[in-house]
């Protein structure tokens, strides 16, 4: 085997610049999960089929085991852990999906709730079919969906309701 | 009506107590997790259905970057069996070859990128021999055998009153072969295992299972370690449906002859396309269905084959196979029924558990049937239902058992039809199934239909399982009030969790808040069985309230004493309180926990629970066979394309037996997730296998259904209790899912106006049925 090519790349990940050094066909994913320990972001297939590994890269959701970590030189990558810090409030799309039970073995959890999150940040609103649309690059084989989608417009309701724009009736 | 905002008990709407760790990323799966000196397990299998090896050709695996170990057949040490029931099965093929992904050898490197690197130095050679690949094939005296000891693995009968008497009786006799496909389980998170070497051999093991004393008994019999000393500890699992009940000692045991050889921890993770390869599936089915009936629409019993393709492994295909053969004629009554269940060996990827455990495939067949039956008459099939459940006045199911609960049927089958706005096609105009479709004809290329789906499932372990059904849970009374919990089953997304802390807040009548469960860990708590079955609500929920009952009454005694001259019985727990209904008075919680601690008392207990003993008898297929029973109808309805065959599930109305709902939102949960499931199941998932090679071994070609196909799903609850039940609850992961390919194969039959008789229905297929059917009528030429 050929030693690997070692290039510097510098990328934005989770609000942090960091001057990675690695192999430049290393897959986005693998740098995440091995490199940065950040395991939040979950390989279900590998193949780019089943939104798992979903990342937001300057805020679109992309399969990052399709992504060459070369390839986001210079732009933004958030993951599950940078959406809120530890100690932090969820995000609206985090307490949503909790709210409404949306989470069952919680394996595709990390990617729909981020491909949720360029929804809610690109579209001032969505009705029920423009959501299941939005969210059907990330399978699920609990949930049925159902909550799913409940909590991508329980998390429209906080939003609006953060922008003062009335309360919504919260169940308990 | 204003919402239940309770924190305590059962029945309380609270947020599951995995949720906030799982969406923020930090709950830990398999894969997230490293041990220092790790090593990384690869697999080598084979691409050849049947044959025999001639070589295994691992020298230049060897000599790959990184790899340290590599071990065949003829290195193992311990035994070379993993077959669960039967002795089989090999770890690694020994001679010959039996299906396509059994595993050859077994790779040890520093990386996993260099482990499957170095399985691609493999060269394999296995000069390929006749195999077995349609089960309709497998009986016939010229068929390869794929064991020596033949092809039929077992025959479970039911045999019950007088079938001559029946068929001299009979006005029509309703025939129908059946071809039922499998289905891949899709687990969102694969297979995998990590066993770390300890002192003196003893081995932890971290797998994602549903069964982690499987995993245990396995590696214990592989390698002769005592149970005491193979520690295995569920990870946080990404979803099994029956996928991780077996399976998963396979990846453990792999990985635990690897560590005990490199005397390092070792890592095994499948890639997707070796998982859909190599694990078991649904069983592909063929069931002969002839249905016995008089011209009122009332069946008089059924005479039934049921061939079960197992796959080249018996596996736990005896166990599913003798769920399809008590499940075969439903929750109706019948005066005499003869049935026979073949398990059959094939070349195909080996069949296994998957929710609903052989009874989606029977009940798709035994619930077109009495559509069938229903059209013949022209009759509705929802009355030919009502005419042969099973009620008060006719309890007795097929395998001769009484059910106490007989009326439940009835009554998920009125809520159905209600709730669903019953109206298939059929009576819209000629009390009939519908005409052919007319290819001419604007405005019939979408075709609207209703199907309906009534079942009945033994909750727990088939009588032939009983050994296996018990379960334990042990608990703790922390001194500043809170409480840890320890249970034998285990959670995979379903919402043990919630449940089990829903039913100990119950028993303790304190916030579920306080309360923690934790996934199993063999060490901590006895062997509770598989979680299987839709058997852990029941399982921990009886054991735990075993516990709290002995917590309990330490508590009360304590409180007593507090209150002051208090008889002891009639306090009562709730509200994070003790209180004393007569006066009102009360101590808290906390309070009488920091007294027990004060006297030194003993502050934790272990809860047990076991079934009653139940009769029943193999030679006849009749008794006891499970502890009790849930009733469930689903109602599906669908659009079909005639042109491109495309079936749409629009909406399915659920309507469940749930006896007691413990964490609704749970409970919700896995109604809706069951119902998208079997949808998935009965209109898409394909597994297309040529010559026993998977052809669709990832999620591109193999579809499971996404927020754009799953169906509006409408639930009623039913809540009577069962005595049996914790708080009432029965079992609901299976019910969920059985009812929901029956009602669509209906719903596309009355859609149509053909009897279709076979699943998926995959667009292919339906379009067939719709050509066929053009070709054959009269008035489409």
């Amino acid at each position: 085997m050929q030693p690997k090519p070692i290039e510097e790349v510098t990328v934005t990940i989770n609000g942090r610049k960091e001057r990675l050094a690695v192999d430049p066909a290393k897959r986005l994913l693998d740098v995440l999960r091995e490199d940065l320990g950040l395991t939040g972001t979950k390989e279900g297939c590998g193949k780019g089929e089943c939104g798992a590994c979903t990342v937001l890269i300057d805020g679109r959701p992309v399969n990052s085991c399709l992504v060459l970590v070369g390839s986001v030189d210079g732009h933004e990558v958030l993951t599950i852990e940078g959406l809120a810090q530890p100690d932090a409030a969820m995000h609206p799309v985090q307490q949503a999906f909790v709210e409404q039970g949306a989470i069952q073995c919680g394996f595709c959890t990390p990617g729909a709730v981020l491909t949720a999150v360029s929804l809610v940040d690109s579209q001032p609103a969505a009705d029920e079919e423009a959501i299941r649309r939005y969210m059907a690059g990330n399978l699920c084989r609990c949930t049925g969906y159902t909550k799913i989608v409940s909590a991508v417009k329980t998390a429209y309701e906080i939003l609006s309701e953060r922008k003062g724009a009335g309360r919504r009736k919260k169940e308990c | 009506m204003t919402k239940d905002c309770r924190k305590w008990g059962v029945g309380a709407r609270t947020v599951r107590p995995d949720a906030e760790a799982k969406v923020r990323g930090e709950a830990l799966y398999l894969a997230d997790m490293k041990v220092n000196g790790m090593l990384h397990a690869a697999l080598v299998t084979s691409p050849v259905a049947s044959g025999h090896i001639e070589s295994l050709g691992l020298d230049h695996v060897r000599e790959e970057p990184g790899v340290q170990i590599v071990l065949s057949a003829d290195d193992l040490r311990g035994a070379n069996q993993i077959g669960i029931i039967f002795d089989d099965q090999p770890l690694l093929a020994a001679g010959r070859v039996r299906m396509v992904g059994e595993r050859l050898a077994l790779i040890a490197a520093d990386s996993e990128e260099q482990a499957w690197a170095a399985v691609r130095a493999a060269k394999p050679q296995i000069a390929a021999e006749p195999g077995v690949f349609d089960v309709a094939d497998a009986l016939s005296p010229n068929a390869p055998k794929v064991h020596d000891s033949g092809n039929l693995i077992k025959e479970f009968v039911m045999h019950r009153g007088h079938m001559d008497d029946i068929e001299s009786r009979a006005d029509l006799v309703i025939e129908g072969e059946y071809r039922i496909g499998g289905q891949e389980h899709a687990y969102m998170e694969g297979q995998g295992a990590i066993v770390i070497p300890g002192p003196g051999g003893t081995l932890t093991v971290y797998s994602s299972t549903q069964c982690p004393f499987y995993v245990r008994q396995r590696i214990c019999r592989m390698t002769g370690l005592a149970e005491a000393d193979v520690r295995v500890v569920q990870t946080v699992t990404g979803g099994a449906f029956g996928g991780k009940e077996d399976y998963p000692d396979e990846p453990a045991c792999c990985a635990a002859v690897l560590a005990l050889r490199a005397h390092r921890p070792v890592r095994l993770v499948l890639p997707r396309e070796v998982d859909f390869q190599g694990s078991t599936k649904r069983h592909r089915m063929v069931v002969r269905h002839q249905l016995y009936a008089l011209n009122s629409g009332r069946i008089l019993g059924a005479k039934v084959e049921i061939l079960v393709d197992a796959g080249a492994y018996a596996g736990m295909s005896t166990v599913v196979a003798e769920r399809a053969n008590s499940s075969c004629i439903g929750p109706y009554h019948v005066d005499a029924v003869q049935v026979s269940t073949k398990v059959c060996y094939t070349n195909n990827l080996f069949g296994g558990p998957f929710r609903g455990f052989g009874a989606p495939q029977v009940s798709a067949a035994h619930e077109q049937q009495m559509n069938r039956l229903a059209w013949k008459l022209g009759l509705d099939p929802v009355a030919v239902r009502r005419t042969n459940l099973l009620n008060h006045d006719r309890p007795t199911l097929a395998t001769g058992e009484v059910l106490p609960c007989a009326d439940m049927g009835p009554k998920t089958l009125d809520e159905a039809v209600f709730h669903s706005k019953w109206q298939p096609r059929w009576n819209e105009s000629v009390k009939s199934v519908a005409g052919v479709i007319d290819p001419e004809a604007q405005g019939d290329r979408y075709r609207d239909g209703m199907g309906v789906g009534t079942i009945v499932y033994g909750c727990s372990l088939h009588h032939g399982g009983l050994l296996l059904d018990r379960g334990g849970a042990s608990m703790i009374l922390q001194a500043d009030g809170t409480v840890n919990v320890a249970i034998g089953v285990t959670e995979m997304g379903q919402g043990a969790l919630a449940a089990a802390r829903a039913i100990a807040s119950q028993g303790l009548g304190i916030s579920q808040e306080r309360i923690r469960v934790r996934e199993v860990d063999s060490a901590m708590v006895p062997d509770s069985g598989p979680t299987v079955a839709s058997r852990a609500t029941l399982i921990a929920g009886r054991a735990i309230m075993d516990a709290t009952k002995i917590l309990a009454d330490r508590l009360r005694n304590i409180a007593a004493d507090l209150l002051g001259r208090v008889p002891a019985p009639q306090l009562e727990f709730g509200n994070d309180r003790i209180t004393d209904p007569v006066s009102g008075r009360f101590v808290s919680f906390s309070e009488a926990v920091t007294a027990l601690y004060g006297r030194r008392e003993n502050p934790a207990a272990v809860g047990w629970f076991r079934p009653p003993d139940r009769e029943y008898d193999d030679e006849s297929g009749q008794g006891g066979a499970y502890i009790f029973y849930a009733f469930a109808t689903q109602v599906a309805r669908v659009r079909v394309d005639t042109w491109t065959g495309m079936v749409q599930v629009r909406q399915v109305t659920a309507a469940h037996d749930v006896g007691r709902a413990i964490h609704p939102p749970s409970l919700e949960g896995q109604i809706q997730g069951g119902v998208v499931q079997s949808m998935g199941w009965a209109t898409m998932e394909d597994l297309l296998l040529d010559q026993g090679v998977l052809q669709n071994p990832g999620f591109t070609n193999y579809h499971i259904p996404t927020a754009t196909d799953a169906p509006d799903v409408r639930i009623v609850l039913l809540e009577e209790g069962t005595p049996e039940g914790p708080y009432g609850a029965k079992g609901i992961g299976e019910p969920s899912f059985i009812p929901g390919g029956a009602a669509i194969l209906g719903a596309v039959s009355d859609a149509l106006g053909i009897e279709l008789t076979e699943l998926p229905l995959t667009p292919q297929r339906v379009r067939m049925a719709v050509e066929a059917a053009q070709t054959s009528s009269p008035e489409g030429k």
